[in-house]
């Protein structure tokens, strides 16, 4: 299981302010986890070190975004509780 | 009286998208010429394989489907917002035609309206 120092959950749209501030606030060893609207994210992600960026299963599934997605960054509920509990920190956007 | 209903919100996030499509549906029984225009965020109500079981949601894919059924005029899709989110007409769900917002596609109906 990778230790992360923050990890950032966005439920934001791209086109929604707090997208871009996130984005901008993620440092070295942080973590980035999209669920609900976030999920849309996935379909302009390049440049986040994908090691480190994850997508909620059901939402991507609701949306029909789950083939843009790689298994191992994509996490059931379970594993959304587990990347919470590795963090040091955890900030909601 | 032809009407244009413009939904920019994502799907599933809220219930605003589903309201506006209710108006429309709402509109179309009445014999009110009525069409939807997608755009932002909004265009990913259109990409097909929606499976929203897991969010305790009906799949919105559906509803669209019946849209023709029920007398929407046109599903129309906002060309820049599509390309922002990769939609190409394979990705896109039937009966959906790309245009470009702007005044010449809104001037072209007696009333324009917001979903929320």
């Amino acid at each position: 299981m990778i230790t992360l120092k923050t990890l950032h959950i966005l439920n934001k749209p791209p086109e929604h302010s707090r997208y871009r501030l996130c984005l901008r606030a993620i440092g070295p060893g942080d973590g980035l986890l999209l669920t609900e609207n976030g999920v849309l994210a996935v379909t302009r992600l390049s440049g986040i070190d994908s090691e480190r960026c994850f997508a909620l299963a059901a939402d991507l599934e609701a949306r029909g975004l789950s083939s843009q997605v790689s298994t191992d960054q994509t996490v059931s509920f379970d594993g959304m509780v587990d990347l919470t509990a590795s963090a040091e920190n955890v900030i909601s956007w | 009286m032809s009407t244009l209903i413009i939904i920019d919100q994502p799907p599933y996030g809220s219930w605003e998208g589903r309201e506006a499509l209710d108006m429309a549906f709402s509109l179309a029984a009445f014999d009110q010429p009525v069409s939807l225009l997608f755009c932002g965020a909004g265009v990913n109500w259109l990409r097909k394989g929606q499976d929203a079981a897991e969010v305790q949601q009906k799949s919105i894919e559906r509803n669209l489907a019946a849209a023709p059924v029920f007398g929407v005029e046109a599903l129309l899709a906002d060309r820049s917002a599509c390309d922002q989110y990769g939609l190409d007409d394979a990705a896109l769900l039937d009966h959906v035609t790309i245009t470009d917002l702007g005044k010449e596609l809104t001037g072209r109906f007696d009333h324009v309206a917001f979903a929320g």
